[in-house]
């Protein structure tokens, strides 16, 4: 088994989750985070609207999320974040390309902020119901 | 490739950070959680606090970095008192960046 954590754009996770559907993985966790990438957060409107040119990057800044701490502090440095999707989902060996290729097929705009995919080992897997384990708990 | 997961208190977020970012370590993940250790809470007088704010930053780096990573976050972490947080390094096989569609980290 592995685990894949996917980190995608916000406007990208309806149609993200209904091509998992359609392969035949409607199981995920979804969570709301904040990320940054080797740009630092720095971001232009195109990480809302991919259809932006690059250029566009450069000269319009959308301000990103520094932490409610930050503001409640105001603090005079703040490091800035992205608001990002983040999909957790525990899938068989042998179907790790697949899922990772369809993700990365529906996420890729070419611009910076698309995301990053992440592929780990998971020991077992447990269904809580049944108390099913391994390969039976994840089918 | 290896997963930092560090829980840590969120008034400590923004030094940690920067001083990841200063380190040449800028790319992370970060979300609001909530936890509870081995003293399962705070009991503050009669009332008891068992799901206590935590912000959990996430990052994947290269092997050679963990041990320069770790001692980072947890110098910059530390005040001495029960609740300073976790760190837990697991590993990562495949990293992909979806704008290339490349498996680099």
């Amino acid at each position: 088994m592995k685990e894949i954590t996917a980190i995608i754009r916000r406007d990208r996770l309806q149609e993200t989750k209904k091509v998992l559907e359609d392969l035949g993985f409607p199981s995920l966790s979804i969570q709301s985070v904040d990320g940054r990438g080797k740009q630092k957060g720095m971001v232009c409107d195109n990480d809302l609207d991919p259809d932006l040119p690059d250029k566009f990057c450069t000269s319009v800044k959308l301000t990103p999320t520094p932490s409610s701490y930050a503001l409640d502090h105001a603090l005079p440095k703040v490091a800035l974040f992205v608001p990002k999707r983040m999909l957790t989902m525990v899938v068989p060996d042998d179907l790790v390309t697949k899922i990772v290729k369809a993700i990365i097929k529906i996420n890729q705009t070419g611009k910076t902020g698309d995301g990053k995919i992440f592929v780990s080992p998971v020991e077992s897997a447990i269904r809580v119901r049944t108390s099913e384990t391994g390969g039976e708990a994840i089918a | 490739m290896k997963m930092i997961r560090a829980f840590i208190r969120p008034e400590k977020e923004q030094e940690v950070v920067q001083a990841l970012e200063g380190a040449g370590f800028p790319s992370l993940t970060k979300m609001p959680v909530f936890g509870r250790g081995k003293q399962k809470g705070l009991q503050v007088g009669p009332v008891h606090y068992d799901e206590l704010p935590k912000t959990l930053i996430m990052m994947v780096i290269n092997d050679g970095d963990v041990t320069k990573v770790v001692s980072l976050i947890m110098d910059k972490a530390r005040t001495g008192f029960v609740g300073d947080g976790k760190i837990f390094v697991s590993p990562v096989e495949t990293t992909y960046t979806v704008r290339t569609g490349e498996a680099v980290l």
